[in-house]
Formats: C-alpha cells, structure tokens, sequence
C-alpha cells in the first residue's frame, strides 16, 4: 500500500467463517486456498436427498407405467382385430378418420393406443406426489417440529425438520453413524471417583451401571445425595471418607497424601485469574488433566500458582484437622506426555528436601514399571481399573517413587544431556525418562467419567432394541474411544472385539524408518492380514450359535487402506456382522467414507448424527442427516434435515415420528395405487365390450375429479392421523421399528395383494353393475342407458374406495369420518347438481337426470348396497386372516393394551416424571400443561406469560411459549455469528 | 431463560397469529400437534370378524330371496326371429334379403304364453352383437340440435351423418341415422292387441333433451340409409321409438322398449305376432329378439341381483362358520407378546 512493505504475521490472519465488525472494509490478502485445503479436501458435493421410499415408488409408477401401456397394447390389437365394415352402423363409408378405417387396421391400432393411454391414464397417480408432499410438510412442521417430546427446555430448543421429504426414512434407519462429542458425551470430564491404596471412593453411579441394575431389576436410589456435595465442573464426586480431611481417618492416611499430592503436582496445568478456589481457572492441554486438579483442589489440596521452576500448594488437614498451610514445591523435571509413553511425571523437592517423582499414565504402562511388593494392592487396583473400565470411566495409575539425591543427580545429567540434544531430542527424552520411571510404588487410580448427554445409554440401549446398529465414528484415539463405546453401553466385557489398530509395533517401526512408501505397504498389508483374519473369526463367531455379540474397532489410519477397492468388500462385510463399530481417529471426509460405504454397499438405510463441522460431510453422505443444535455452531445443523437439541431425542424422531411417517406413507402409496387401479381397471374391463373403441365408461367430469374431490382428502387424512399404536407404546416396544427396517409395509408383496384385491373389486363393479342392469329396473319397464350404467358403477368405486380406507385405518378419529363420509357426500351432491343442468355450453348432455332415473329404481339401493359389500368382502376376509393367523407386531401390541384407556400411557409418563431430574421434570411439568389447566388454555395465546404463570404457580419454570421456539429457534441462528 | 430481541418479536407474531383461537381450538390444535387426538382404535378381533360376517349373511340372504322371488315372479317370453323371418330361399344371403327393399319384409311369429300375463305387459327388442357403446357411434350425436333443432348449427360432432345433400340432417348423427325399425303387432284369438307406444323412454328425456318444436328434416335422405325413417310431422319429443333408440345402451347385447300391452294375457293362450323384419343385423352377425314380459316392483326378470345376494350371503354365513371353526380349533391367545415376532425368535433359538 502506497509503495509500502507490510509485513504479514498470524496476527492479520482472519480465518474462515469470520465476520467483519465495526469497519467498512479491509485490504486483504487471500492465503492458503484451493482445492488442496483441508475444508474443501473434507468437503463434499451437497447432495439432493430423495428417500428410499420415495425411490421404491418411483419403481411402483414404473410398473404402472408397464402396466398402463400392456392394458393399451391389448386395446390397441383388440380394437385393429375388431374395426370392421360389417358394423354398418358405425358409418364407414365417406372420409372415415383414420382411428377407425377399416382399410388401415394397424392405423386404427396406433391410434386407438393414443387414445386408450390418455383413457388409462387415471392409472398413475399423479395427486399422489402432491398428497404425499403435503401430507410431509404437515408431518414435519406441525408433527415434528412442534412435538413436546423433543422439544429441549433448557436451551429452548425444539426439533427441527429441515427437509419435509425424508419423514419416512426416519422410519427405516439401521445403521446411525454417530459423533461422540457434543453428541454422545458433552465434553465434560468429571472426577468421578478414585481408587487409593486398593480402597475404592466415590459414592457415585454412571448412568450405564445405574442401566445394568435396572436391567437386574434392581432399583437405583438416586435421591440420597446430600445437597452439601461439592459439584463444579470437572468434579463429580463424593465421598465422607475423603471430603473435608476425613481421609486423616482411613486406614493409611500418607498414602492419601500422596495421591493428592500426585493430583497436585503432576500436570502441565496453568491457573489463570483470582488465587482462590472458587474463582480460579485452570488451563489445561485436556480436560481430564483440568478435572484431576480440579479434584485435588475440592480434596484440599489447591493449585494455585505455578512459576518456572515452583508449584504452590495450599494444603489443608495436613498435620491437623482444620490447619491450611502454603507449601512450595520445586519441580526438578518434567517428563511430558506423549502417546507413546502414555504416561506423565515430575521430579520434585519438597521444601524438606525430599525428592520424589510423581506419575500418572495408563494402567498398562504403569503397571510394567511398578516395583515388586505390596501385590495385593496392586491386584485390587487391577480389579477396581476394570471396574472403572467396564462402567466407561477413563481411568489413570497413579504412582511415586522416591529418589536419592546422588540417583537423581546421576539421572538429571544424562536428561540435561538429552535435552539439549538436537538430533533424535524426543527419543533420547525418551530414553531417558525410562531410566528413572522404575521401580514406581503404586499409589491409586483415578476415575473420570467423560460426561454423556443426558439419557444417551438408554437411548442407545433402546435404538439397539429396535435392531438399529450404532457406529460410533469419532476423532479421539482409540482409548478414548472405547472408553465411550463402553459408557454408552455399545461395547461390553461379553463382546468379542476386533481392534485393527495402527498402533502396533510393526507399524510404528515402518514409521520410524521414515519412508512414506514403506510405511503404506507395511500398513496395507497389517490391514489385510487383520482384516482376513479378523473376517474369519467373524464367520467362527457367527456360525456357533452362542450368540456372542461382535465389536470392530478401527482407527483412521487402518480405514484408510481397509477403504481401498481392493479390501473395502471384506471391511463392509465384517462390520455387517459387527453390533457396534467404533472409528476412531477418523477425519472428517473418512466419516462421509464409512457412511458411504455402508449406505451404498449394504444398501442399508443410514442416519448420522453430528453437532460440529467436521461431521457436515458425514451428515451429507447418509440418507439421513441429524444434526445435534447444541454448542458447537451450526453448520451441521445446516447441512443436516433434523435437527435436535439431544441425542435421546433421536428415539422420538425415530421411533415415533420416523415410524409413524413411514406407516402412514406406505398405507398412503398403497392406498392411491389401489384406487387408482380399482378406477382404471373398471374402464378396462369395458373397454372390451365396446368394440376396443376407447369409449369412456365413465363422464370426463367423473374422471377428472375422482383423485380431485372424491378421494382426495381422506387419505390424506390417514396420511396425518393414523397411528397404529401410541408413542409411548412406539418407545416402549423398540422392537416394533423392525417393521420399517424390512420394509414390511411396502414390500412387493404386500403392492400385490393390494393389486389382486383391486382388480377383484374392479370385477366385481363392473360385471355386478353391468349384469344386474340388463332388464327392465322398475314396473314402468324402462331400461338403463349406458350413462346410468356407468353412474352406478362410478357411484360404488366411490363408496367402496372410500370405506375401503376406513378399514385400513388403525386409529379412527373424527376427521376420519369427516373426510370419508363427506368425499361420498361430496359425490352426491356433486352428482345431483351436475345432472341436474343443462348447460348452455356445447357438450353432450350425456348425464342429464341420470341420477334420478337411478334412485327412482329399487335396483339402486339394492345394488348400493350388494356392490361395495361384494367388493370388500374380499379385503375384509384377507385382513381377519392375516390378522389372525400372520399378525403384524404392531397388531399384537395394539391387542396387547386394546383395554388401556386412552390416557393410561400418559399417566405411566407423569409417575416417570417423578423420578426426572429438575430439568427433565421442569420440561416435563411444560409439557403437561396445557393438557392439565385445559380450562385455562385460552390464556395461551392471548398473554405470551401465560405459560410461565401457570408453570410457576406449578413450582417449576417455564419459557413463554413451547409452540414458538422453532421460529425462535430459526431467529436465533441468523443471529448467531458464524464460527469456524 | 435467555431471550434474544428477536427471538420475543418472534412470539409476538406467533401470538397473534393465534390470538383468534378459542380455548377449545387451541386446545383442539395443542391434540393435532402433539398427534393426540380422540381416536376409536377398532381391532379386527376374531369376534368381530364372525359376527360382522355373520350379521351380514343374516341380512343378505333374506335381501336375496326376497329379489330372487320378485325375479321369479316375472313372466318373461324370448323369441328370437332374426333367422326364422328370412324365407329358405334367402337364408344363404340374408344381407342380400335385407337390403334388398322390393322383398317384402312380412313375417309372422306365434308366441305360445305359458302362465297367466298380467297388464302391463313390455314388449322389448333385444339386440345382440350390436356396438351401441361404440366411441364412434356414442359421440356422433347432437344434443342442442335435439332440443334446438335448425337453429343449432353446430353439428360437427355428428360426423359421418351432419348433413346431405348439402342439408344439415334433423336429427343428425349415427345413433339416430341407425334407428331400429322392425315393427310388430300382436293378434290374438279376440282379435288384435292394442300396442301403446306411448311412454317408453324417460320423461327427463322425452321433455328436456328433445325439443317439443323439432321436427325431422331432411332424415334418411341420403343414399345410404341406415335404419328407420321418421315422421317429419311429428316433433321429436314426441318421437319415442328414437328417444329409446338414442338412450345408448351400455354393453353390445341389450334391450329396448318397444311397447307396452295393456291387456292380460291368459295361460296357454296363443299370440301370432305380425312383424315387419326390416333392420339389418345380418350383416355383423347380431341376434334379433323379442321379448314379452310382465313387471314389478324390481323391473323385469333378472335373477342375477337375487342370486348375488344369496351367494354372497352365504358365503358369509360359511365363512363366519369357518373362522368360528378355526377359531375354536386353533386359537390365538389374543395380544399374547410371545407372538411377537422377536419373541418368536428368541424362542426359536
């Protein structure tokens, strides 16, 4: 600018996704763009999304497509085989037109199929995309995103539904691919309890163990934890043993010194802002490393300065109950952490001039070091670091050593010397630290549990009833990973578990010998020998029937090359056969990967469900994309078609409203087939006794508004409010959602029994109507035309159409009756004015008066009333059957709480709110009210504090308005600044 | 709870939308978003199924006999004449006899009548072969010219029969060119029998579709002709043998009322019917009959809606007696979870 030299540094740099606040414009350089960045490296095409019901249907129009053009090809050769000169009355002689030239029959033929398609053409249905269109914008704006059940209270967050056109795919999910932060857990780690000297602290339940004895039948007592427990974040923890110095009376109080003391001492953690506990911030590189101060400090010992060289310690109970003194400790050494040492210590000198080295790590590291000795202890650490395990805590060792002063120095030379190495520094570091992290004494382990979201385990649990497999694809290592996989329930102990891992000696090897290539082969090769054998143990597992559940764990780099051609078929099919999967490691575009990989090679129906950026290429890739609109912005909220506030929520969207969706879609497509045929096949049957002409069975005027008026609303209707069995009973039978992963309701077979009953019920009108009209129809010895004929017939395609809808219904409410009794209402209303007017117009007044000369007749009632009963005889008789003796789940569930009233399962949810968390109860007590105060609700909309009103007057607090949080929601996120 | 600016202009708007809801709407519309509205759930349990069968068959087959005893109760004579009317000499090229107008058209049938005929009795042409449905022949008609006559002359849709000799052709189109006109009388011992022609077609049709100030013209001009001619003196209301023609019939075998006896007619008595064969069915091979009937209450004979309702009443007995059978042979426990298909299969294994 003006000729000058501007340096640029990180401090200029803006970095995607910023906003430009309190200036006009800047001049700006563009760095690091392209193809080869790592956004558009993860990014994908934003694909279009049709749902594979959709897709199904589009086959189904095509068979009616085929359909509609074999029923022409038989009229078109009829009518060339029929038109003939002998049927002097059709007036061949002059100019005859070509669709009836006699002389030409393969004209007559060609031309008569134009006509006949356009006659036929009430075979496809066409107001079926339109019903169906509206019938999802419907399910998903007033269903989904209105529904109290997903609606998050806390974060006034209600379900979203940002596409309306994959309702139903909801319903067919099998494989979910979820994130793990923010989605399962929400990055929060808590000390939650600790093993110190083989005695196990810590009062507290995770919610997987709180499911296991649930499970047993035990029943959890939660409600006994005193209010006096210390609860921040990062610490969970209870215990009288160990709160307020009472560990001075446990059986070895110095060892319970040293572990706070390790606690205390052993981190890389800064204290920011204010020396005193409660306002003091620790910064920490982990969480887990925040929480372990964290907890030292609520045990007394608080960390609360750090210089270069010194880390203070403000102690209490040491020497006395009650006594708080300051001690400064000198840190000699740092060993840091590195994930392949896996473990982490200090050298320091108390002020008495005692040395000791402090470590913590991962059990198996510190466990190879431990001096001999005390083997008890060390086997009840064992015991209790499985139990923390198998609860998905993340566990640490602890453990100490003291040194000499002449050892240490010893030592600290050959470190200083390392050091200051500048070649190989980190492994010489390495080296080094080995020599002195030996002959460790064992002080204890810590427990931290990475906190779930709420309900996560139950909803997995749930998810996984209803044969849904959850994939957890997560960036964290593969410790970590498992970690989670057991706190929500994915993995346990029974499982047998495949790890494919690039942590093995040979591969780590190949890495340090440096060469890309080389290392590329080794790993490609480890991959496909533990990919074959892992498959083979697989189909070992599978064919003896002890039911052992499967678990693969894979970690980014294995998947690289296990996503190669070559072995992406023996990767799909061991995760087939895997219940859970876990991807750790894994970048972004990896995750779209394995989506991709199972939605287009098993051809199973995916979901993901993500709440950051890096799962937007995921939430892309899968059928179903769902975002979490929790913390972390919203760009996987904008890139997905649900969005939810929490993961539990998923049951709801699926369970319920994906399973309601998909029922009632497929009852709606197989309906509008049904009614269609049964209509078009009435006319084909006449086509044969015309001659093959493409005369009309039917006035155009019936024709066109048969899908228009006639029909139109009650399945829509059923579209919107059929439900075969009620929420609550949806969540309480998971198992029912199996239905919608076979797709047992749109299966061919299913389509042809609709299509058999059609074309039986489209016999029986026509012949019934047709041979029941051949005489004379009342004593004046009058005879019907053709058009009174067609009435008739048209008059019970209606009605039987109609009640046939009624007898697919699961759920009868009023509107059901509105429509369907109304649609046939509608046709003789419809009837009665149009034949009765002539019309100025030029049309041929075919119709005229024809409806009375019907209901003058004792034939119409009759035939009224055999015709539609003759019709659904058939589908009555099928459905008592199949009832009967092949029952749908759902039809036994429904016969199972036939007798329930209504409101039972509602009364079941309010005793459940009894035992909810404030939170839970807060949302559930909102949820509650209108219903409750129905004599009030008229307050509801008149003052926008009417809810909180009431809900205080109901102890609990609640926002304004439940219904309007989706467009708060919306306005929320235009204002929300975009975040990278 | 935070609320952002927008977010309390946002239910604002929300709020007026619905300020016009009554309570009971709002409660109405609380039900429809949280899909919980009153609902009868009917289960199809095996009860229901019987005794809605059962039901039905119960009322059906009584429906039926009663129909089926009206139909019955009808007495109904068929004759079919088409081939017997053309003489020896001319039954290896009846078109010939046919068309061939100098050939007198005279024939005499004797109907034997079997039980005891009450007044009135139908006289009705039955048709056989005949396309009446057909897509040409239904459209090419007038309806405004019908009612309107000369004045309308918009009379494409009559096409190949609009005009000839440059004339528009009153009434126009193939239905009416083609008019039926075998004509019959009916003798017996006493003497002739009184035919009244008079009120055979609907009343809406005679006095909304045919105009009582139309009279024929120029019909049956041309050089081909179709079927029978008409009175050019009498308007077209008043034309009822067309007016019956022109109600096409449904389906390629079909009856038309010709005329109406208004006399008993004893058992076993004798009737000699003089009938001018002069329509041409010969050449697509269609039957000619004609039929003698009484009526009632349900119209003419016609078993079929009888017999269609004592079939499918019994049918329904039989099933319900059928379920009830399988019911009490192999019952289901009704909503037993072990029938649940993921219990089933636990138990399987």
């Amino acid at each position: 600018m003006e000729k000058q030299t501007l340096p640029l540094s990180p401090n200029q740099l803006l970095l995607r996704g910023c906003s430009l606040r309190n200036t006009e414009y800047i001049v700006g350089a563009v760095i690091f763009t392209g193809h080869e960045t790592k956004v558009m490296m993860n990014s994908m095409n934003v694909p279009s999304k049709r749902s594979t019901l959709e897709r199904k249907l589009d086959k189904l129009i095509l068979a009616l497509f085929g359909c509609l053009f074999s029923m022409c090809l038989i009229g078109a050769i009829g009518s060339g085989v029929f038109i003939n000169r002998k049927y002097y009355y059709l007036g061949f002689f002059g100019d005859v037109e070509p669709q009836f030239n006699p002389d030409n029959r393969f004209v007559v033929a060609i031309l008569t199929m134009f006509t006949l398609i356009t006659l036929y053409s009430t075979i496809i249905p066409i107001s079926l995309y339109v019903s169906i269109e509206m019938i999802k914008f419907i399910q998903s704006t007033q269903f989904i995103n209105k529904d109290l059940n997903m609606y998050h209270a806390e974060s006034n967050t209600p379900a979203l539904a940002r596409t309306s056109n994959l309702n139903e795919e909801l319903g067919q999910v099998e494989y979910i691919f979820s994130d793990k932060t923010g989605t399962l857990t929400r990055n929060l780690m808590e000390f939650f309890k600790c093993s110190i000297g083989g005695e196990i602290y810590g009062t507290g339940i995770t919610e997987i163990e709180r499911g296991r004895a649930e499970r047993s039948g035990l029943k959890v007592d939660e409600g006994k934890s005193p209010t006096t427990a210390v609860h921040e974040k990062g610490f969970n923890f209870d215990d009288p043993r160990l709160m307020h110095g009472a560990w001075k009376n446990e059986r070895d109080p110095e060892i319970c010194k040293e572990f706070f003391r390790c606690l205390a001492l052993c981190h890389t953690v800064l204290p920011e802002g204010d020396e005193s506990p409660e306002k003091i911030m620790y910064q920490a590189a982990s969480p887990d490393e925040a929480a372990l101060v964290t907890a030292a400090k609520n045990l007394g010992f608080f960390f609360y300065r750090r210089t270069p060289t010194t880390v203070m310690i403000r102690e209490s109970h040491v020497e006395k109950m009650g006594k708080i003194q300051e001690v400064a400790y000198e840190i000699l050494n740092v060993l840091e952490f590195n994930s392949t040492r896996k473990r982490q210590s200090v050298v320091c000198r108390y002020p008495n001039g005692r040395l000791v080295l402090y470590c913590k790590g991962a059990d198996t590291v510190i466990y190879e070091r431990l001096g001999d000795g005390n083997h008890d202890m060390k086997r009840l650490t064992r015991e209790h670091l499985e139990q923390f395990g198998s609860a998905g805590l993340r566990t640490l060792c602890l453990a100490y050593r003291e040194l000499n002063t002449e050892l240490y120095e010893k030592w600290n030379e050959k470190f200083i010397q390392a050091k200051s190495s500048l070649r190989d520094r980190e492994k010489k570091l390495d080296e080094v630290a080995e020599l002195i992290e030996k002959d460790l004494v064992l002080i204890g382990c810590t427990a931290i549990e990475d906190k779930l979201q709420e309900g996560v385990p139950a909803c997995i649990e749930t998810l996984s009833r209803a044969g849904i497999k959850i994939w957890v694809l997560t960036g964290d290592k593969i410790e970590t990973a498992i970690n989670i996989a057991y706190a929500c329930n994915l993995i346990n102990n029974d499982m047998k578990q495949f790890i494919i891992s690039s942590e093995t000696n040979a591969i780590r090897e190949a890495e340090d010998r440096g060469d890309t290539v080389e290392i590329a082969r080794v790993i490609r090769h480890s991959v496909k020998q533990d990919l074959n054998r892992c498959l083979e143990e697989a189909q070992q597992y599978l064919r003896t029937i002890s039911g052992t559940k499967l678990a693969l764990i894979i970690d980014g780099k294995c998947l690289m090359y296990a996503l190669d051609p070559n072995l992406r078929a023996n990767l799909l099919n061991l995760s087939l056969n895997c219940s859970s999967v876990v991807c750790c490691r894994v970048s972004p575009l990896q995750k779209a990967q394995v989506t991709s990989l199972v939605k287009k090679g098993a051809r199973k129906i995916t979901l993901s469900i993500g709440d950051g950026a890096n799962d937007v290429s995921m939430i892309q890739a899968a059928h179903v994309g769902v975002g979490i609109s929790g913390l972390e912005g919203m760009q996987a909220v904008m890139a997905s078609d649900f969005a939810i506030a929490q993961f539990r929520f998923l049951t709801d969207l699926l369970l319920v409203h994906g399973r309601w969706s998909y029922l009632r879609l497929c009852k709606v497509i197989t309906y509008f087939f049904y009614k269609n045929l049964t209509f078009t096949l009435t006319q084909f049957w006449f086509t044969f006794q015309t001659g093959f002409s493409g005369q009309r069975f039917y006035d155009d005027w019936f024709q066109s508004l048969y899908n228009v008026i006639f029909t139109a609303l009650p399945v829509i209707i059923v579209g919107l409010f059929d439900k075969d069995v009620s929420a609550s009973l949806s969540k309480k039978y998971p198992e029912l959602y199996r239905e919608g992963i076979r797709n047992m309701f749109f299966k061919w077979r299913v389509v042809a029994v609709w299509a058999f009953f059609s074309v039986y019920q489209s016999l029986i009108f026509y012949y019934f109507t047709t041979a029941a009209s051949q005489a004379g129809h009342n004593s004046s010895g009058k005879i019907f035309g053709l058009w009174d004929v067609s009435t008739m017939a048209f008059t019970c395609v209606v009605v039987t159409v109609n009640l046939r809808l009624l007898m697919a219904c699961n759920s009868v409410t009023r509107w059901h009756h509105l429509s369907i009794w109304g649609s046939i209402l509608a046709w003789f209303v419809f009837i009665f004015i149009y034949s009765g007017i002539m019309t100025p117009y030029d049309r041929q007044e075919n119709l005229f008066f024809v409806i009375y000369v019907l209901m003058s007749t004792f034939y119409f009632y009759l035939a009224l009333l055999l015709i539609p009963v003759a019709a659904l005889l058939g589908d009555f008789l099928y459905q008592g059957f199949q009832r009967w003796f092949y029952p749908y789940d759902y039809e036994i569930v429904q016969e199972i709480h036939k007798n329930d009233p209504e409101d039972s399962s509602r009364i079941e949810l309010l005793e459940v709110a009894n035992h909810l968390t404030p939170d839970e109860a807060r949302s559930y007590a909102i949820s509650q009210l209108p219903r409750e105060k129905s004599k009030h609700t008229g307050f509801a909309f008149d003052s926008p504090g009417y809810e909180s009103f009431f809900a205080s007057q109901q102890g609990v607090f609640a926002p304004q308005k439940a219904w309007d949080v989706a467009r708060r929601a919306s306005m929320r996120s235009q204002q929300r600044k975009p975040r990278t | 709870m935070e609320m952002e600016g927008g977010s309390s202009s946002g239910s604002a708007g929300g709020t007026q939308t619905h300020h016009r809801f009554s309570p009971m709407r709002s409660r109405a519309f609380y039900r429809f978003t949280q899909q919980n509205l009153p609902a009868c759930k009917p289960v199809l349990t095996p009860g229901w199924v019987i005794m809605t069968f059962l039901i039905m068959g119960i009322v059906f087959v009584p429906v039926g006999l009663v129909c089926l005893h009206a139909s019955e109760s009808v007495v109904e004579i068929v004759d079919r004449y088409d081939v017997e009317c053309i003489p020896e000499a001319y039954r290896s090229n009846k078109v010939a006899y046919i068309k061939d107008s100098s050939i007198s058209k005279n024939c005499n049938r004797t109907i034997k009548v079997q039980k005891h005929m009450k007044a009135p009795i139908y006289i009705y042409y039955e048709l056989d072969n005949y396309y009446q449905n057909h897509r040409r022949f239904v459209k090419s008609r007038n309806d405004k010219q019908l009612l309107y006559g000369l004045k309308y002359k918009d009379t494409s849709s009559c096409k190949p029969e609009e005009s000839s000799n440059g004339l528009p052709i009153v009434p126009c189109g193939l239905i009416a060119w083609s008019l039926f006109n075998d004509s019959y009388a009916f003798v017996r011992d006493r003497g002739e029998m009184n035919v009244n022609r008079k009120n055979i077609a609907w009343k809406s049709d005679r006095e909304h579709k045919f105009g009582k100030h139309v009279y024929p013209f120029n019909f049956q001009n041309g050089t081909l002709i179709g079927g029978g001619k008409l009175d050019p003196s009498i308007p077209l209301s008043d034309q009822e043998d067309l007016i019956v023609w022109m109600r096409t019939a449904a389906l390629p075998t079909f009856r038309k009322l010709y005329g109406i006896i208004e006399e008993d007619i004893d058992a076993d008595e004798i009737i000699t019917v003089h009938l001018v064969n002069n329509y041409n069915t010969y050449s697509f091979g269609g039957k000619k009959k004609i039929v003698l009937t009484t009526s009632n209450w349900l119209g003419g004979k016609n078993g079929f809606l009888g017999m269609a309702y004592i079939a499918i009443g019994t049918s329904f007995v039989l099933i319900s007696v059928l379920f009830a059978l399988i019911h009490v042979k192999y019952p289901r426990p009704r909503g037993d979870p072990t029938y649940l298909s993921w219990n089933r299969k636990s138990n399987a294994s």
